[in-house]
């Protein structure tokens, strides 16, 4: 343990508190107000007489249950996709000494460095022709193999913490590599393979740009897309819009605050270890 | 941590040869199709081979690129903006970390606190911030005229140079959990005798940081550093949310601007074109890591 003096330390975490804490206090004050109070000049910093209306709007007019559920959808169907695959690729790249093998790895590292902006155009363009262009589906794939490679690169370092003799002898007893992985692997891995899935979700769930290029229809938008189409609007209802994000943070800051502890060794395990 | 490898060596039972295809196989096949397809795509209509209007090979798109003034600006604003977006990240993520890495009480509410922004999606950050800092209503000036430090409320999101300042608030606030999160692991893994030597050495809290710590960190500073600056660079949800990189271009990154030629202009080998230069950069910038990580898993 480093020992750093007492005031640093109360100093740091107080300027800490402030500066992550202010926006949410004045998200959380904002959404409490009416509709005028929310546009007074000067602001104030606690409603007058707080109100839950913003949230009773966005909720009954403004077809945010429909959007919670898009996000919902979504963001499942990404980290099934995701770590379902991703779970054999891991296998596959943790048990195996194969011809390629080295290539594909770095394959798999270098499409997580792409940026979304170089894909979205031409990938929108191959859906339009699938006909999948403001679909789910198509969302979803794109969705689904973004979060790929991470998904595949977390799983392969929590399935190469499992010596591979468990393996060998699990097939001395008859089992297929199928049966391996599924009844030995998997069970020993669970924490890892839960991280996983939901990190693959909340990617998906905070995600606009893919969102914004592929989907049309109000009834296929996720959250991110309907907080941010409240601003196209007659006026913009600063109360409503505030409710919105917290509605929209709401899921990942639970999952997150969970689970870091696991997203931390996914990403920087093999650095830690040295 | 080197399970498998001489598992197939030699010997090894033939049928299991192409087994590792079946289950890699898959992963291969989405990335290609998902990926892999549009990045092609891609560069070849940055030379205007499909998918544009008259396709036929030509450098135009990036002649026009090298010249054209919006792009340069975008171009050094991207640049400064990850440049300044990073290292305050670096910075701010290392003091937290080492303030969290003291005994405190209630340890995890102050690390919940730490992490809490992160946590938040990037266009919903850039929104929050919007209203944060907007001229009347908005938080920021609420603060500063009850202080009395300004008598006028500023026009944050209107003028360049303060909008690229709240850009870049934003951004630090949103990124350096995450940074702070990999640098604390970092810390935690330090072995205490080290310091104990260090101590009996004679060695102040300064001299056990910059001779014990900053060294041991070193790894764990090059992932975090690499990730972010990767990130950074293909940031679109916060700007977008934020300003749309206005007023003028004052918040224009190269993925925001790509976008919009894209999908607003409707220029797609003027866009590629951007994007592939994007892109070439980061992969550039993403070579120590790639070679550090392949190293270890190979």
């Amino acid at each position: 343990m480093t020992r750093p003096r007492r005031p640093f330390v109360a100093l740091i975490l107080g300027l800490m508190l402030l500066y992550n804490l202010a926006p949410f206090y004045w998200v959380v004050s904002s959404s409490l107000k009416p509709p005028l109070e929310v546009i007074d000049f000067p602001a104030t910093l606690w409603p007058r007489q707080a109100t839950v209306e913003a949230y009773a709007k966005i909720w009954q007019q403004e077809g945010f249950p429909v959007y919670f559920l898009n996000s919902l959808i979504t963001s499942s169907g990404t980290a099934l996709i995701s770590s379902l695959v991703g779970v054999f690729a891991a296998y596959g790249f943790s048990r195996f000494a194969f011809r390629g093998k080295l290539a594909l790895m770095a394959i798999l590292l270098t499409s997580q460095m792409l940026p979304g902006v170089l894909l979205v155009g031409p990938y929108f363009e191959l859906l339009s022709r699938a006909g999948l262009y403001d679909t789910r589906l198509g969302l979803v794939l794109a969705l689904s193999t973004i979060t790929l490679p991470f998904s595949v690169w977390m799983l392969k370092g929590y399935i190469d913490t499992i010596p591979p003799e468990i393996d060998q002898a699990a097939m001395l007893d008859g089992a297929s590599r199928l049966q391996v992985l599924t009844k030995v692997i998997l069970p020993n891995v669970m924490p890892g393979l839960v991280a996983t899935v939901t990190f693959a979700f909340l990617l998906a769930w905070g995600d606009v740009l893919w969102a914004l290029c592929l989907i049309q229809d109000q009834a296929r938008q996720p959250m991110t897309l309907g907080v941010l189409k409240m601003f196209g609007q007659f006026r913009v209802e600063w109360a409503q819009i505030m409710a919105a994000t917290l509605v929209a943070t709401a899921i990942p800051s639970c999952l997150y605050v969970l689970l870091q502890r696991y997203l931390v060794q996914g990403f920087a395990g093999s650095a830690i270890k040295d | 941590m080197r399970p498998s490898s001489g598992e197939d060596a030699p010997g090894a039972d033939r049928r299991e040869r192409w087994l590792p295809f079946l289950f890699v196989g898959p992963a291969i096949l989405l990335l290609l199709a998902v990926l892999g397809l549009p990045a092609v795509t891609a560069v070849l209509q940055s030379f205007n081979l499909v998918w544009v209007r008259e396709p036929g090979f030509s450098l135009d798109a990036y002649r026009q690129l090298a010249t054209d003034p919006q792009f340069a600006t975008t171009l050094s604003t991207t640049a400064l903006y990850v440049g300044l977006v990073v290292s305050l990240h670096l910075t701010i993520g290392l003091a937290v970390a080492l303030a969290l890495n003291a005994d405190l009480p209630a340890k995890w509410l102050f690390r919940v606190a730490a992490i809490l922004p992160w946590t938040v999606p990037d266009v919903i950050s850039g929104i929050i911030w919007r209203f944060v800092f907007d001229t009347l209503p908005g938080m920021a000036n609420a603060i500063l005229l009850r202080l009395g430090a300004v008598d006028q409320p500023v026009d944050w999101l209107g003028s360049p140079s303060l909008a690229f300042f709240g850009v870049v608030t934003a951004e630090v606030w949103r990124g350096y959990p995450f940074v702070m999160l990999i640098l604390l692991a970092g810390l935690q893994a330090i072995p205490a005798h080290l310091y104990e030597a260090a101590a009996i050495d004679g060695a102040g809290a300064w001299q056990s940081f910059r001779y014990v710590t900053l060294p041991a960190l070193r790894n764990m500073v090059i992932v975090a550093l690499v990730l972010d600056v990767i990130w950074e660079a293909r940031l679109f949800g916060t700007v977008y949310g934020m300003t749309g990189g206005g007023p003028g271009d004052a918040t224009q990154l190269v993925s925001t601007l790509t976008f919009r030629q894209y999908f607003e202009f409707f220029n797609p080998a003027y866009a590629s074109a951007m994007a592939v230069v994007l892109a070439v950069t980061m992969l550039i910038v993403a070579i120590p890591y790639l070679r550090v990580t392949m190293s270890r898993n190979a």
